[in-house]
């Protein structure tokens, strides 16, 4: 066997113990039942106390959602939209519902007509779906001019004029709260091309990977609020008082940090200790 | 996905692999029959039931690849990749052709609305097909008319808009004035350090030495610390990924109590 070939073998084997160690971390850790105290981050309160304001102050008002992922981002977003949904059936609020992502069309359907039924509302009346149409910031523009006009019938194919759930909704201008839950960059469009320009408030849900870019719009105010990966909807969970798949993951996900964090500590002491080592043959 | 590089393999590490491929397989068809369901819960034959089951094979399938690259991966990923575009295909034709073309100009209710719906989209619909065009070599050139259209409305909205939301907008937090309590200040002194040294790392014009090579480096600092803050929410978000795989394992396909 020739040299090369023995370290890549060594290393091929140290990113498998990795792999193992840490699948082992997570199943053991669900398996345990491991309960966690979640408190929730300022940036998610800040989301829930601006939602819990929008009901107090206008009873019944509009609240739209647009859940821009697909299933590949399942397992953070749903969560959160899930406990977001949950949050405006219970405060009578009126959710509207729509998709920038073709293949998220499904998933959010099936997760509105479940929270629905929970809370006991009903398409055209306590919400609606406007599904997916293209265009992305097109879109928007389009339904900042008109909502109608943009979406003239919902999914389920009924006209959107005159739906009850739509009273008092003639654009973009008409909605006081947005929540862009996304796993692109659908939440940069609807700041450039929706917030700025209609000016309501606009709050975001996003992956873990794409938080960090957002930050700097908490900063400037074209958001108000933040949900940041499985945390943000553990976060959110814990807020509205329903834990759910969020709340469930924290103990894993701690868990699989400390992991990390070890891991990380190890790789570096190795490779001090060897340019040690070096430093002294020298 | 591009294969790790891993070392050539001996025809008889093919055939054991081979065959622990194949055992797996065999265990895990094994185990869903063997893994008792809850009898309230959906049947295993009905539609959930093997919803689930293919869930999580095909999970198990792409796991499969972080030892190997193998023969089931790449059913699965070419799975995937049909499965994705033929549901896109599905949804932009009942959620974008149908009731944007189809339904108004064929099944129009009126003569009058068919007129309108003409009116209102024979101009997009003819630009959307001279963007097909791209599949001829010979008539590819008529796509650029629509292409010209997109691009130059394009950026005649977007230029603004971008401009005012990402610099503009991001100008007033940058260059706030240092008062209130004394972590306010901090932020603000941090902002503002990070920033001008930062945007002089960028700065090629001038030698980074001397002092300019010291903002430089803070600068450098400041980006590193911003890829690191980058990779914990990577690695948070993959991390949330295995989560949720692993509690779907367990807990749908296994039906263990979690």
């Amino acid at each position: 066997m020739s040299a090369p070939d023995a370290s890549l073998r060594k290393a091929l084997l140290a990113r498998r113990v990795v792999y193992l160690l840490l699948a082992a971390a997570i199943i053991v850790t669900a398996l345990a039942k491991i309960k966690m105290k979640v408190v929730p981050s300022p940036l998610s309160r800040q989301v829930y106390d601006r939602i819990e304001k929008l009901a107090k102050d206008k009873p019944g008002a509009p609240i739209l959602l647009s859940f821009d992922y697909d299933p590949s981002a399942k397992e953070e977003l749903y969560p959160m939209s899930q406990a977001l949904l949950r949050h405006a059936f219970r405060r009578n609020l009126r959710p509207i519902v729509m998709t920038f992502w073709l293949n998220g069309v499904g998933l959010c359907k099936e997760l509105l007509e479940r929270t629905a039924k929970e809370a006991g509302k009903e398409s055209g009346t306590g919400f609606v779906f406007l599904a997916y149409k293209p265009g992305g910031s097109n879109l928007l523009l389009n339904m900042g001019e008109s909502l109608k006009g943009a979406f003239d019938k919902d999914f389920y194919g009924k006209p959107t004029e005159g739906m009850p759930a739509l009273a008092g909704v003639a654009s973009l201008r008409d909605i006081p709260v947005v929540v862009g839950i996304a796993a692109g960059s659908s939440t940069e469009m609807w700041i450039a091309y929706g917030r700025d320009r209609f000016g309501f408030d606009l709050a975001a849900g996003c992956t873990a990977v794409i938080a960090p870019d957002l930050y700097p719009f908490l900063q400037s105010d074209q958001l108000f609020g933040l949900l940041g990966g499985l945390r943000g909807a553990a976060d959110y969970e814990v807020l509205i008082g329903k834990p759910d798949s969020g709340v469930g993951g924290m103990p894993a996900q701690s868990v699989a940090h400390f992991l990390i964090i070890g891991l990380i500590l190890v790789a570096n002491a190795h490779v001090f200790l060897r340019w040690l080592k070096r430093r002294r043959e020298a | 996905m591009a294969a790790p590089i891993q070392p050539e393999r001996t025809p008889a590490q093919r055939v054991a692999e081979t065959a622990v491929l194949i055992a797996c397989a065999l265990g895990f068809l094994a185990a869903c029959i063997a893994i008792p369901w809850p009898k309230d819960g959906p049947s295993k034959l009905s539609m959930e039931g093997i919803g689930v089951f293919v869930a999580a094979g095909l999970t198990l399938i792409m796991y499969s690849f972080l030892y190997r690259d193998n023969p089931l991966f790449k059913v699965a990923e070419n799975l995937y990749v049909g499965v994705s575009l033929g549901y896109g295909a599905m949804m932009t034709w009942y959620l974008s052709l149908k009731p944007e073309v189809v339904d108004p100009l064929v099944f129009a209710p009126t003569g009058e609305a068919r007129v309108d719906a003409l009116l209102h989209r024979t101009v997009p619909i003819l630009l959307g097909f001279l963007l097909l065009t791209r599949l001829s070599r010979k008539h590819g050139w008529l796509s650029r008319y629509a292409y010209t259209i997109m691009i130059g409305w394009g950026a005649g909205i977007g230029i603004p808009i971008v401009v005012h939301t990402y610099i503009l907008k991001q100008l007033g937090p940058s260059v706030q004035p240092l008062t209130g309590n004394v972590w306010d200040i901090l932020g603000g002194v941090v902002i503002l350090v990070g920033t001008v040294s930062v945007l002089f790392y960028f700065f090629f014009s001038v030698e980074h030495k001397g002092a300019g090579g010291a903002v430089s480096r803070v600068g450098i600092w400041f980006l590193m610390v911003s890829f690191g803050a980058s990779f914990g929410y990577t690695v948070m978000g993959r991390v949330s990924l295995l989560i949720g795989r692993v509690v779907f394992l367990l807990r749908d396909w296994l039906q263990l109590n979690l």
